[in-house]
């Protein structure tokens, strides 16, 4: 059935919905595909059958997923990440100059603020999905703390507050990287699915299934990606 | 207190008050599942031709997905022959247990209420 662009609208917002109360995405799925149901049957628009989406989404009390990927460890195996990946991206300029790694109160202040931002994320999600321009004053905070951090980046020892040898810090925060990554691919194997949202009818084992599983674990190994690419520019250009 | 109101219009068949419909249809949807497995669309046709007025899909849907959860009710998707596919309701046990004993306490309700309404009654009975 063709969905039109103000039930899409609504579908959109019934699927947020249950995703911000953890409701898994097979009853997501049955959720949406009873409601396709009954439109094709009625030939009614999604609103006037069932109301408000996030209204609907609320009376139907379907069980939280406490498993969500929202919550729990994939949260914080992606703070580690992030923190791991901060600090490496710190090592690598100094290292490949031969210099030391240096830090200033300053700036550790700045780069605690996008780790603080992604920690307290479980408290403010539900509004910030709801309000973009909240969600956008928070990249906008991210990406200025991010830009200041390295604004007020210490040139010299003499500034730093800190001062490490670049490549223990480097190496270790690189074997960390992968440590993180090989923690999310054991627990998204052992999960066994994405929580994907899926037709009722469809076969458990699908295709579409798999796919969605591949592309979790390639996020996963976004960070050591990232990294090793940053590692070969840096190399060929600087060093 | 009167509560004659002239200028109150006539409800159309079918159209009850809606707290009339809130308090019942848990009981109402248990009864169109009686004859067999039924879906969204014809358990609505069902309560409609009944002369219970249109129920809305955000009325009805949120109270089978309680009467599942409580095992009153199960479900089944079956493949549909040309649109989507169709979830099916389906009475358990407990569910059909559950129909017996509100269709019994309704009966008695709406006797003691009929009873009680009736307009050759006297009013004052206590007071006599």
């Amino acid at each position: 059935m063709k969905t039109s662009t103000p039930d899409k609208k609504w579908f959109d917002e019934l699927i947020i919905e249950l995703r911000l109360r953890q409701v898994d995405g097979a009853a997501i799925g049955d959720t949406v595909a009873s409601a396709r149901e009954l439109l094709a049957d009625t030939g009614q628009d999604a609103e006037d059958a069932f109301g408000p989406a996030r209204d609907y989404a609320a009376s139907l009390e379907l069980p939280r997923d406490d498993r969500g990927l929202w919550q729990g460890a994939a949260l914080w195996s992606s703070l580690a990440g992030l923190i791991v990946f901060l600090l490496f991206t710190q090592a690598l300029v100094p290292w490949a100059r031969g210099e030391p790694l240096l830090f200033a109160p300053a700036q550790m202040a700045l780069l605690g603020v996008t780790v603080l931002l992604i920690a307290l994320l479980p408290l403010y999600l539900t509004a910030a999905i709801r309000h973009p321009w909240l969600l956008g004053l928070l990249f906008a905070i991210g990406g200025a703390a991010g830009f200041l951090s390295s604004v007020v980046a210490p040139a010299t020892p003499d500034e730093a507050w800190l001062v490490l040898a670049a490549a223990p810090w480097l190496a270790g925060s690189a074997a960390a990287l992968v440590l993180v990554s090989l923690g999310n691919t054991v627990r998204v194997l052992r999960r066994g699915s994405v929580d994907d949202i899926t037709d009722p009818l469809q076969a458990p084992a699908s295709r579409r299934k798999r796919s969605g599983l591949v592309l979790a674990l390639v996020t996963g190994w976004l960070f050591p990606l990232f990294a090793g690419l940053m590692f070969a520019l840096v190399t060929v250009f600087l060093r | 207190m009167t509560t004659d109101r002239p200028d109150a219009p006539e409800p159309k068949p079918g159209e009850w008050p809606s707290d009339w419909l809130r308090a019942t249809l848990g009981l109402l949807a248990l009864r169109a599942l009686e004859a067999g497995p039924s879906y969204g669309y014809a358990i609505i046709a069902e309560l409609e031709r009944n002369g219970l007025g249109v129920i809305k899909g955000g009325t009805l849907y949120p109270l089978l997905t309680r009467y599942e959860a409580a095992g009153l009710v199960a479900t089944e998707w079956r493949p549909g022959d040309a649109g989507p596919g169709r979830k099916y309701f389906a009475l358990t046990d407990r569910g059909r247990t559950e129909l017996q004993r509100s269709r019994t306490d309704w009966a008695r309700f709406t006797r003691a209420t009929t009873t009680y309404l009736d307009a050759d009654r006297p009013s004052k009975e206590n007071f006599a």
